[in-house]
């Protein structure tokens, strides 16, 4: 379609686009209407006089023939001219940009590799090369993720782990900015795997009128081939917690296949899930879940076996790294009076070394037993009536208290204990709980997932035994996993006894999840009525808190329909704990914004900075202690960022593959505030094989908006033209004649056919 | 101020439960006892339906109804009836009046008797026995007490006195826990500290010794034990009160010949064993 505008127009189309269309002719543009008038008049007059044989619908057919005749003559007369800004030879630069990332060694379909147009189109027998440097000074780059100034094409490596194209243009543009430029090309499959948007980049492009032109490179679309999309996992947990992990795998060319997904850490397989694959193209998610048990850092590796014929395998795996850690996280359990509740759930957890549960039970008035303290002087006054002591705690459980034993301060201090520090807050049912234990109205309330209706406490109150049933949400949360097949799962609980609640609790608060619903039965057989919300939670402010309004969990290990083996019980509190403190921050936390780089790729550790009742402190003295794997000791100064309260950061580099250890040690006028650890991993990445199918789209959207063009290897040969005349650099102004474009004479010719052959027909010869 | 003896029995004939054993006999009625959650009468407080599901209360106080010997006008057999039926209900009732005047306990205040056989046993996690001395358990009642136990249930035992009873409950205990073993309870015991602080092992003597100012022991009982038996991971499953009898104590602490001493530790001891028995 181009060859055929070209041939008509004389020039393509992208020429039009850039030029300006302007009329030679010196004179007015009133005299040639004139002229034109004049010519029109004098055609149509002579058709009018002549009357023949014609009719007068013939005379205005050929009359109409004629005037557009002259008409292009005139439009000829007129010297139509097209105007382009050309850049002047040798006088500009040109930025070539080459993708230098692993994907870039992948194959096409056509078993070429993508870095062969590399070595074609600029090497030294290139004609693309040579008739770009006889126009411009070329300058090369290489990117992966920042963009870096190479002599020669055998510097490329082709090794690079990442592709960040936004990082790529800022640096290229920032090194040319002193010189003309006539624009910047890319080289690339647009494969970028970097989460920074690339509007930051284009703008200041844009801004500086430097248009870019990019070449795609690879295949649209890698067929056959699977790919695990991205696995998230929490970086740290405790040891001997479930973990749940929803995996996307997509897929070209395996549709409806049936294929296992295995995961598995340095030493042993973990789980093992088959999942049947979707339609030609499109995605599934499979849940796979899976225990951690030893603490330290441990690599977890997702897998889908190599399938036969599959174009690119290394994109079958990920790899995850979690801390597992071994603490013991403190859990506060206060509750109002004598309950089976506490014996039973202090049962449940006693194997579990990571959770200290610390219960504080009122007895009677002013009069409390403390049990699993760490000393004697722990809660030695009652429940804390500091932050200081409330925040040691990872998180707390109230039980049945009315909320008049607390004065507002301490109500204060509960809301805040989620807001603020982040605990988790769990809220069990009983006679002064929820609603019937006066709590609407404090601060604590908006805390709770649930709404509190009017109170139906005493003797005479609400009392309901309900059957407890997983809704979907919770049949996909790792604490109600009763057992390890997922599909067992609901039959579990089916098999549970009913429990009783005495607190009516029937909705939650909009963002509150519920995860187990009451179904109301007597005697084993439903007898209607709205679902009791059994167990909801949701995300306040920093922190999670969590109802669960039954009153009698006990029931799940005691109750004759429960057989003595069963484990149950045990395992929902171990989950439900570890699901209250998990997550939970401390106030001295360091992280990395990486879990892994490679050696020589710089990562930035980033610390929180608080006292001990959780406001950030800004005036600290911050190290970094970072260990290399072959035990060498860094130590950093980590610096307040001053744009966030208690955030702060220092930038590192590591040079040794293997797993660093990072400890942080945070001091305020010599006092340690507190310390943390935390591991890096340097390893090598496959991230690059990973989407690594041409991204036309991306690399279209950075031509577009900055003025430029996309080329395939096919198209790149008109690249020298299009730059020559995007009008960016030293330019100079030249005037192209249109009067011999192809067109207009076989328009001509076509008019003057059309007469004749009309006045044939029409026997006007 | 003195008060007769046929004073000191007053609330126990105004109660006129006819479910009640001791008024039974006294009537000369052959009735067995009532056994479970009674429902008729009060005084005390509010009383539930029968068919209900036990759950509204956090707390029953739950006698263990099992097969032993017949003790005249208790009557009945095959479970009903009995040494395990010695002091009830009044007792039941009173320990429950004080122990929620002390301890902050969402408590049913009504007897609460259920056989060792009863599914519905492992609803009630606290159990009290007595006059265990007496016990000849059936087959059933010894699966039913030992999967009690192991599901995580906990026994009060009171109220056996001298050799001669300690073996015989030894025996029963061993059909239960063939590979168990009873061990004596140090003070330092966290029992004896979870409500009250309990430094000295009284010997509590029934009604008529106390009351009489008669020796405290019965038998060959002179030394008053408490003792235990733990799971595998060393809780404990079963307290034992050898050689005292902490149910005449609460039973008759309203009495005034009854020593004042004696019903006073008899309610701290209980008070630990339940406060303990609802955490551990």
């Amino acid at each position: 379609m181009d060859a055929i505008f070209e041939f008509l127009f004389k020039y393509r189309s992208l020429v039009w686009e850039q030029g300006d269309f302007v009329f030679g002719a010196p004179a007015s543009t009133r005299l040639w209407l004139g002229v034109a008038g004049l010519l029109a008049a004098s055609a149509v007059a002579t058709y009018t006089i002549a009357r023949g044989k014609s009719t007068v619908a013939d005379r205005g057919i050929m009359a109409g023939l004629r005037v557009a005749l002259l008409g292009l003559i005139v439009f000829c007369l007129m010297q139509p001219t097209l105007v382009l800004s050309t850049v002047v030879p040798q006088q500009n630069f040109v930025g070539v940009l080459i993708d230098d990332s692993r994907s870039m060694g992948l194959e096409n379909a056509d078993g070429s590799l993508r870095t062969d147009f590399v070595a074609e189109a600029f090497g030294p027998e290139s004609d693309l090369l040579a008739e770009l440097s006889e126009r411009f000074v070329l300058r090369f780059f290489r990117f992966s993720d920042v963009a870096t100034r190479i002599d020669a094409l055998d510097e490329l490596t082709f090794d690079g782990t990442r592709t960040d194209l936004a990082t790529a243009l800022d640096g290229a543009r920032e090194e040319l900015a002193g010189v003309p430029l006539s624009g910047l090309v890319v080289v690339s499959d647009g494969a970028d795997n970097e989460d920074r948007p690339l509007t930051e980049a284009l703008v200041p492009l844009q801004a500086a009128g430097v248009p870019v032109f990019s070449v795609g490179l690879g295949d649209e679309s890698i067929e056959p081939d699977i790919e695990l999309g991205r696995v998230e996992l929490p970086r740290a947990v405790l040891e001997g917690s479930t973990l749940m992990v929803d995996i996307v795998v997509t897929q070209s060319g395996y549709g409806q296949r049936t294929v296992p997904i295995i995961v598995e850490d340095d030493t042993r397989i973990l789980a093992e899930e088959t999942v049947e694959l979707g339609r030609d193209g499109e995605p599934v998610v499979a849940r796979i879940g899976f225990q951690l048990d030893g603490s330290g850092s441990r690599r977890i590796e997702f897998r889908v076996p190599a399938q036969e014929g599959e174009r690119v395998e290394r994109n079958n795996r990920r790899t995850a790294w979690v801390d597992v850690e071994g603490d013991r996280e403190k859990i506060l359990y206060f509750e109002g009076e004598p309950r089976f509740e506490v014996k039973f759930m202090r049962r449940a957890v006693e194997d579990d070394d990571n959770l200290q549960l610390v219960v504080l039970q009122r007895t009677a008035e002013s009069k409390f037993l403390r049990l699993s303290v760490s000393d004697s002087t722990e809660l030695q006054f009652g429940f804390p009536a500091t932050r200081e002591e409330l925040y040691r705690y990872r998180a707390l459980i109230l039980g049945s208290v009315e909320a008049s034993f607390f004065t507002f301060d301490q109500l204060q201090m509960i809301a805040d204990f989620v807001s603020e520090r982040g605990g988790g807050l769990l809220f069990l049912g009983g006679r002064d709980a929820f609603a019937e234990g006066g709590w609407q109205g404090t601060p604590v309330e908006e805390v709770m997932p649930v709404i509190l209706g009017d109170p139906l406490g005493g003797d005479s109150g609400y009392f309901q035994e309900v059957k407890a049933t997983p809704t979907p949400a919770g049949l996909a949360h790792p604490t109600v996993q009763l057992d390890a097949e997922p599909v067992a799962v609901s039959a579990r609980w089916d098999s549970l006894p009913p429990l009783t609640v005495v607190n009516p609790v029937f909705d939650t608060r909009p963002g509150a999840t519920t995860l187990l619903s009451g179904r109301a039965v007597a005697g084993g057989q439903n007898v209607g009525g709205p679902d009791q919300v059994l167990l909801a939670f949701q995300r306040y402010g920093r922190g999670t808190s969590i109802a669960l309004t039954a009153q009698d969990t006990w029931l799940w290990q005691m109750h004759a329909d429960v057989a003595l083996e069963d484990q149950s019980h045990e395992s929902f509190w171990q989950q439900m704990l570890r699901w209250l403190v998990d997550g939970v921050p401390t106030a001295i936390s360091v992280s990395t914004d990486q879990e892994r780089v490679e050696p020589g790729e710089s990562v930035r550790l980033v610390a929180t900075v608080s006292d001990s009742t959780f406001i950030d402190v800004n005036d600290a003295s911050v190290t970094a202690r970072v260990t290399s794997p072959s035990g060498a000791v860094d130590e950093l100064t980590v610096e307040w960022t001053v744009e966030t309260d208690g955030e702060y950061s220092v930038e590192f580099r590591p040079s040794e593959l293997g797993d660093y250890e990072i400890e942080l040690i945070a001091e305020r006028e010599g006092a340690e505030l507190g310390t943390d650890r935390a591991y890096l991993h340097a390893a090598p990445s496959d991230d690059e094989y990973f989407d690594a199918a041409r991204h036309t789209s991306l690399l279209q959207r950075v031509a577009e908006e900055t003025d430029g063009q996309f080329y395939t290897p096919e198209t790149v040969g008109t690249l020298p033209e299009d730059i020559t005349i995007s009008g960016a650099g030293v330019t100079l102004i030249e005037e192209h004649d249109l009067w011999d474009m192809p067109v207009i004479f076989l328009l001509l010719l076509l008019l003057m056919g059309a007469e004749w052959g009309f006045r044939r027909v029409r026997g006007l010869v | 101020m003195e008060m007769s003896r046929q004073e000191g029995t007053v609330p126990w004939e105004i109660d006129g439960a006819t479910s009640n054993p001791v008024a039974a006999s006294f009537l000369g009625q052959e009735a067995p006892p009532a056994v479970g959650r009674p429902t008729t009468g009060g005084g005390i407080g509010p009383r539930m339906n029968p068919d209900e599901t036990p759950g509204r209360w956090p707390f029953y106080w739950t006698r263990a109804v099992y097969s032993g010997a017949r003790r005249g006008w208790n009557g009945g057999g095959g479970g009903r009836g009995g040494s395990w039926a010695t002091d009830y209900p009044k007792g039941d009732r009173q320990f429950l009046v004080v122990l929620k005047r002390l301890v902050r306990l969402n408590a049913y205040d009504w007897e609460n008797a259920v056989q060792l056989t009863n599914p519905d046993l492992r609803r009630f996690p606290v159990l009290y026995a007595v006059e265990v001395g007496r016990m000849d358990l059936t087959d059933p009642e010894v699966e039913g007490l030992r999967s009690y136990l192991e599901a995580g249930g906990f026994l009060i035992v009171d109220d056996f006195w001298g050799s001669r009873q300690w073996a015989q409950f030894e025996y029963n205990m061993d059909r239960v826990f063939p590979d168990r073993s009873i061990v004596d309870l140090p003070l330092d015991h966290p029992i004896f500290s979870a409500y009250y602080d309990i430094e000295q092992i009284k010997q509590v003597p029934n009604i008529n010794n106390g009351a009489g100012g008669y020796q405290t022991h019965e038998r060959d009982g002179y030394v008053p034990y408490v003792r235990g038996i733990t799971d595998d991971k060393g809780r404990l499953m079963v307290v034992i009160n050898w050689n005292t009898d902490l149910g005449d104590a609460w039973e008759w602490a309203e009495s005034p010949y009854y020593p004042l001493e004696y019903s006073t530790f008899a309610y701290e001891l209980g008070t630990n064993m339940i406060v303990y028995g609802m955490s551990h």
